[in-house]
């Protein structure tokens, strides 16, 4: 038990990049968040025990993380986690003219991504993680061909709408 | 806009999100305890009440048909609809429970999500339990009871069941999530809190359904 806790945790702290990205994707409140990075943390040691080792850990590690971020979300998105998508997300200090462009395009793709539905936003975290179509209809549970039929419209709306913030 | 763009934007964005939330790695035994009175514990908990009080209600009212050995007619069948449909309400209670231990969030999300939307949505499915109320104005009726006075019985006990009988069946077909479109309906559901995230998860199964078949 004691050695399988250890190998969870080293396995954890590898991939925890994983667990910030779709907090931040589905969550922005701060409370919240912390909240959903314990709640994920917590379904991930739950399911460790099941976990198959034939599958990838990266693969495993996003559909929990996943599953329990989309449950999440719909529990809170009613009120209580009113997302402000006028307001950037991150705060950037550089202040030359490069690094504005640059803030002004991670804002909008911050604003795309949170205005898609739970389901197509984690299709599209998944294709930025530069995950393979097989590997995204794994996780999903969707045929490669749906896969890649939803990223190329999300992607023509996301381009669009660059485009439209940029003339 | 290129792909590599947006990809690059993605991993700009990366390296600038909030990392200081709190990942407590060390604390997953204390974590466990806690989670082990959790939300979906609590329904759990709740359907398997509902089931002992089915499984309770239904053997006390078999045992009062069984002593009645079919003395009084009336009183067998309305005790026998309302131990039916109270033992298809707990077998749907127990493929609840089933549904709620068997959730396994390592699967993928469509299954995942549609299983746990089905669960909210449960309410629906179930109101086939509204249909036993016609016959708890009838259980009590008797051939005596008829004799000693048909007009009374005609102008009271009567139309109290037809009453109840035409709300049961208007109700149950119209209190749905399809019957939405009509005003009383959308007012009834949509200001009742409880049937607030059933309404959420039937659309949510409907998204669902759309995201996994149509390309």
């Amino acid at each position: 038990m004691q050695n399988n806790k250890e190998e969870f945790l080293e396995r954890i702290e590898a991939h925890k990049p994983i667990i910030y990205k779709i907090c931040n994707s589905y969550c922005k409140n701060r409370y919240n968040r912390d909240d959903l990075a314990q709640e994920i943390l917590y379904q991930l040691w739950k399911s460790y025990s099941h976990f198959n080792h034939t599958v990838k850990f990266s693969t495993w590690m996003y559909r929990v993380a996943l599953n329990v971020a989309i449950t999440f979300y719909r529990k809170t998105k009613t009120g209580q986690d009113i997302i402000h998508l006028a307001e950037p997300d991150i705060e950037i200090e550089d202040n030359t003219e490069d690094a504005g462009e640059l803030e002004k395009n991670i804002s909008t793709l911050q604003q795309c991504i949170n205005e898609l539905k739970e389901l197509d936003k984690a299709l599209m975290i998944l294709y930025l993680e530069e995950k393979s179509y097989s590997e995204i209809s794994e996780i999903l549970g969707i045929t490669d061909t749906n896969v890649a039929t939803r990223i190329s419209r999300i992607k023509d709306k996301i381009k669009q709408k660059f485009s439209i913030l940029n003339n | 806009m290129e792909d590599i763009t947006l990809k690059n934007l993605w991993k700009a964005q990366d390296e600038k999100l909030d990392r200081a939330m709190k990942l407590n790695l060390f604390m997953l035994e204390s974590m466990q305890k806690q989670k082990a009175a959790s939300k979906l514990n609590g329904l759990a908990r709740l359907k398997l009440f509902a089931v002992i009080l089915g499984i309770v209600w239904s053997l006390f009212l078999g045992v009062l048909v069984y002593g009645n050995q079919l003395q009084n007619m009336y009183f067998t069948v309305s005790a026998g609809m309302i131990i039916l449909i109270t033992i298809a309400a707990t077998v749907a209670y127990i493929r609840h429970i089933v549904l709620i231990k068997e959730l396994d969030y390592s699967q993928n999300i469509t299954d995942t999500q549609k299983k746990l939307a089905r669960l909210q949505a449960s309410t629906f499915n179930n109101r086939f339990i509204l249909l036993q109320t016609p016959f708890y104005t009838t259980w009590f009726w008797s051939t005596e009871m008829i004799q000693a006075s048909v007009t009374k019985f005609c102008l009271i006990a009567v139309p109290i069941t037809l009453l109840f009988t035409v709300l049961t069946i208007w109700l149950f077909k119209n209190l749905t999530p399809l019957k939405m479109h009509k005003q009383w309906v959308s007012y009834l559901l949509k200001n009742d809190p409880e049937q607030k995230p059933v309404i959420q998860a039937q659309k949510f199964l409907h998204d669902l359904e759309e995201f996994k078949t149509s390309p």
